[in-house]
């Protein structure tokens, strides 16, 4: 974003203060300066040299917004936080480099020859049980990030042929670099569903990480690498869609349009790209995923948490909620602050522990109050950052990704066929 | 001065001992977000920021400042429209972390709270009761209810509700001297002192608990969009229907250029944006007459000019309407990036002709007026939108709305429905009050605050206070 892109966005502002009851660290924290309208203070007043670029209280209430966006969805007036929060950090990097612990994970995840031995070193270590054993004997900072590994866990589903005709469209998952590496098997459940309702699933060799981190945390320069892969990866595929299981990849993808318009020879191939970027949800919803038969007797009690990244930042609402509709045996219940940031956010846990656990906290509380067995949320970092909660307090409500809940449905209609 | 002396770093380290010391704020920059409230175009910097934690903390917080004769200002949310808030190099008393919600009595309808609770998170822990809390800002999803009490805050639903200071029962007051106190209504015989308190904008002390009236949900509500060619129409829709024997539950009109504002945020609700304006209109109460009651207002509305009058489906319908009608001052920052509001309340018989006048007063300044207001109190809340880094539109700008709110005393009303005086009307109040009167509310204010410490510079200008005048230490200015 250059300076007048800048200026433009923050003087949108009224100070109304309307967003300050959406921001999960205003909540957590107490302090204006953790709130939207404070950082837009902060980042007016450093792009206009009222404050030192290097003031370390400045970064810490810059660095400690989670970049959830639920204040643009509280905002009359259409202030582009999420685009200034990295505009600013953007610039912040270029004065202070990133924490090294940041620095590293970044550097891994852009690199598929590091990221690939970093994730498989991770599934070995939860296989043997080293994950869950850490959250109990580990030292206490580092039990976070055990629970998270421990709770990506995932019993074999019993695999079927999806029935689909193929017929709405050569489709291209996202496979994304967590996702991919933690939790495969709700990749696979992805495409079966999508298949199941007629999408023609094709792969789109070469594709990379999406670039959400490097970009969140400033690192522009990287993201945009990251996404004219991605880009030329898809383009080969023949995709007509592109598609997401992951909130914070699809927010991410959806915006290479902005992220490359500056970029001549890019630009029109990223808002080509972008503008076939859908939610597995939003695909499925079109014509209503096929349903699957009421276990009327065997309810489970399943409460939506709304990523961030999908309600805030892509504005994808209802179509989680029809997909989840669509199961026989799921019976929805109410969360309370469903689309209020859990505190998961990329690698914010991992630099930011402390209001991290700040943030969960309420969300824990509100999910236990829903009384649901599962809470379904869309987002990998959500789900870790949920599950281990859950995990941590010993609790036995799991957190699942919808799409799992119906591909589990569908296997178990077909065993009974 | 008694506080000139004392270094900033003594009394920061000194309260952060009483609220933990990640909650004084001392240093510049973490002080630029409370320079203002949500009137944009003032700052003024606090001397430092404190956050007590517990009524105990509070407490002992103003004792503290009232040992060195500090002078100090309370903050909600920092949602208010009169500049309120501001602390010039005063120290800043935020309650935000003041949010416990101690009793709901659902028998007695009361609720017992801490100053720093969300307006609407008051009315979401009633509803499990069948009840809310009535006086309905449109800032309610963020602003404070110790705010609220402050600026004896209005809304939507006051039309028929009566406004907050209708809805309090009972504060628990910590004065500026430190002494804690209990301001009821005066039931038992003697003055009605919480009458005195609410709407003091913060200039008698600060609330630590109050205790606030709920009001049951209606049983039935009927909302309505009412869309007209001219704005005089709707005002005399409004008129018509008052003098008509209607006191609808709410009774809100906006023109052309705040639909459009609204229309194009995420608040879109569906107003017509080719209407010169429109009337929300909401009925309520028993299921029995309100249909009754609905069809009158919609045949006095056409009647009046109305093209149509449309009804909200179902209660997500209702939401809408409202929703985009609450978050229309925010909407205002997609025309311009400052912003004037005012808040005078006219006699509802002139509202068409006022009207008529502010239009022309803006055409004359080359500067636009939106208006969004309370029609059925004819509290009129006329906002320029600006661009405060253009020194030649700022001077039209504030020269209109002086001029506008010359017109609205000259008609018989007054400066403030709900905003309160705060520092944006001060030179205001000279216009509307008598010498006498300005020293009368002076002489109130001293025995609640005999130093002037709390919230100084606000409400009344200082020098017409003429006792004060007289005090040898107070002459020059000085603000504490």
């Amino acid at each position: 974003m250059n300076t007048e892109e800048m200026r433009s966005g923050l003087d949108a502002c009224v100070h109304c203060g309307f967003c300050l009851p959406a921001c999960p660290t205003y909540l957590a924290l107490d302090d204006e300066n953790d709130s939207p309208r404070g950082r837009l203070v902060l980042m007016r007043a450093l792009l206009d040299g009222q404050v030192a670029p290097d003031d370390p209280d400045v970064a810490k209430h810059l660095d400690q917004c989670l970049g959830c966006r639920g204040c643009e969805t509280a905002c009359p007036s259409g202030v582009p936080y999420g685009r200034l929060l990295e505009g600013t950090r953007e610039r912040q990097r270029a004065q202070a480099p990133l924490p090294f612990v940041a620095r590293l994970v970044l550097a891994v995840f852009a690199r598929e020859w590091l990221l690939r031995p970093a994730l498989a070193v991770a599934r070995i270590a939860r296989g043997l049980g080293l994950a869950r054993l850490a959250t109990r004997v580990a030292p206490h900072a580092l039990r976070m990030p055990a629970a998270m590994l421990a709770t990506t866990a995932r019993k074999a589903v019993a695999e079927y042929s999806p029935r689909g005709d193929g017929s709405r469209g050569r489709t291209a998952l996202l496979t994304g670099c967590v996702m991919e590496g933690l939790l495969p098997a709700l990749n696979r459940a992805s495409e079966r569903v999508l298949a199941e309702n007629d999408f023609q699933i094709v792969e789109a060799k070469g594709q990379v990480c999406c670039g959400a981190l490097h970009a969140h945390a400033g690192d522009t320069g990287t993201a945009r690498d990251l996404a004219r892969r991605n880009i030329a990866a898809f383009e080969a595929s023949g995709a007509e869609f592109v598609a997401m299981n992951s909130a914070g990849c699809g927010a991410m993808c959806r915006e290479y349009g902005q992220l490359l318009a500056q970029d001549p020879a890019w630009a029109a191939r990223a808002a080509a790209f972008s503008a076939k970027v859908r939610d597995v949800s939003e695909l499925l919803a079109v014509a209503g995923p096929k349903p699957t038969t009421p276990d009327a007797t065997h309810p489970t009690l399943v409460a939506w948490d709304a990523p961030c990244h999908l309600q805030h930042a892509q504005r994808v609402v209802d179509p989680p909620l029809q997909l989840l509709r669509a199961i026989g045996d799921v019976r929805l219940v109410p969360l309370v602050d469903s689309a209020q940031c859990c505190g998961s956010a990329g690698i914010y846990g991992l630099v930011q522990p402390e209001v991290a656990s700040r943030v969960l906290a309420p969300k824990l509380a509100r999910i236990h109050e829903s009384g649901a067995r599962v809470v379904a949320t869309a987002n990998p970092g959500c789900l870790m950052q949920i599950g281990s909660g859950l995990l941590l307090e010993g609790s036995t409500v799991q957190a699942r990704h919808p799409v799992e809940l119906l591909d589990a449905a569908y296997a178990r209609a077909r065993q009974t066929d | 001065m008694a506080d000139a002396a004392l270094p900033v770093e003594s009394l920061a380290a000194e309260l952060g001992a009483i609220v933990g010391a990640r909650h004084v704020l001392t240093r510049p920059s973490t002080l630029l977000a409370y320079e203002s409230d949500a009137l944009p175009g003032y700052h003024k910097r606090p001397r430092l920021a404190v956050f007590p934690g517990s009524q105990d903390e509070l407490v002992a917080v103003v004792r503290r400042l009232a040992k060195d004769g500090l002078p100090f200002v309370a903050r909600g949310a920092g949602t208010g429209l009169s500049g309120g808030a501001l602390a010039d190099d005063a120290v800043l008393i935020g309650v935000q972390r003041l949010r416990r919600i101690i009793a709901i009595d659902a028998e007695a309808r009361t609720a017992t709270v801490e100053p720093g609770v969300v307006n609407a998170t008051l009315t979401r822990a009633a509803a499990a009761f069948g009840l809310h809390y009535a006086p309905d800002p449109s800032s309610q999803a963020a602003c404070t209810l110790g705010g609220n009490v402050a600026e004896n805050a209005g809304g939507p639903h006051c039309l028929k509700y009566g406004v907050t200071l209708n809805h309090v029962l009972r504060a628990h007051v910590v004065l500026p001297d430190g002494e804690l106190v209990t301001l009821d209504r005066g039931d038992q015989g003697g003055y009605d002192l919480l009458g005195a308190f609410v709407g003091s904008e913060g200039c008698f002390g600060i609330a630590t608990e109050l205790t606030l009236k709920l009001t049951p949900n209606p049983e039935a509500v009927l909302t309505m969009l009412a869309d007209f060619t001219s704005v005089a129409a709707a005002a005399e829709a409004t008129s018509r229907m008052i003098a008509a024997g209607i006191v609808p539950a709410a009774l809100e009109l906006m023109d052309q250029a705040t639909i459009r504002a609204v229309e194009e945020s995420i608040y879109a609700a569906g107003y017509p944006i080719d209407a010169a304006a429109v009337l929300l209109v909401e009925v309520d109460g028993p299921r029995a007459g309100l249909e009754a009651d609905a069809n009158a207002v919609s045949e006095i509305c056409r009647a009046a000019g109305a093209r149509e009058v449309k009804r909200a489906s179902d209660a997500a319908a209702r939401e809408k309407l409202w929703q985009g009608r609450k978050k229309a001052f925010g909407a205002m920052g997609r025309v311009a990036p400052h912003l004037v509001v005012q808040d005078a309340v006219v006699p509802r018989t002139q509202l068409a002709a006022l009207l008529n006048d502010i239009a022309s007063i803006g055409e004359r300044h080359g500067v636009r007026v939106c208006n969004v207001f309370h029609a059925g109190d004819g509290n009129l809340h006329p906002n320029i939108p600006y661009d405060a880094n253009d020194a030649d539109e700022s001077a039209r700008v504030h020269a209109a709305m002086q001029q506008i709110m010359t017109r609205c005393i000259d008609a018989g009303g007054t400066i403030t429905g709900e905003h309160g005086v705060g520092l944006d009307k001060l030179p205001y109040m000279e216009r509307l009050f008598t010498a006498d009167t300005l020293d009368a509310m002076c002489t109130l204010r001293e025995t609640f605050d005999p130093a002037r410490r709390a919230n100084p510079g606000k409400v009344v200008p200082l020098h017409s206070c003429r006792e004060w005048n007289g005090l040898p230490a107070l002459r020059g200015g000085a603000s504490s």
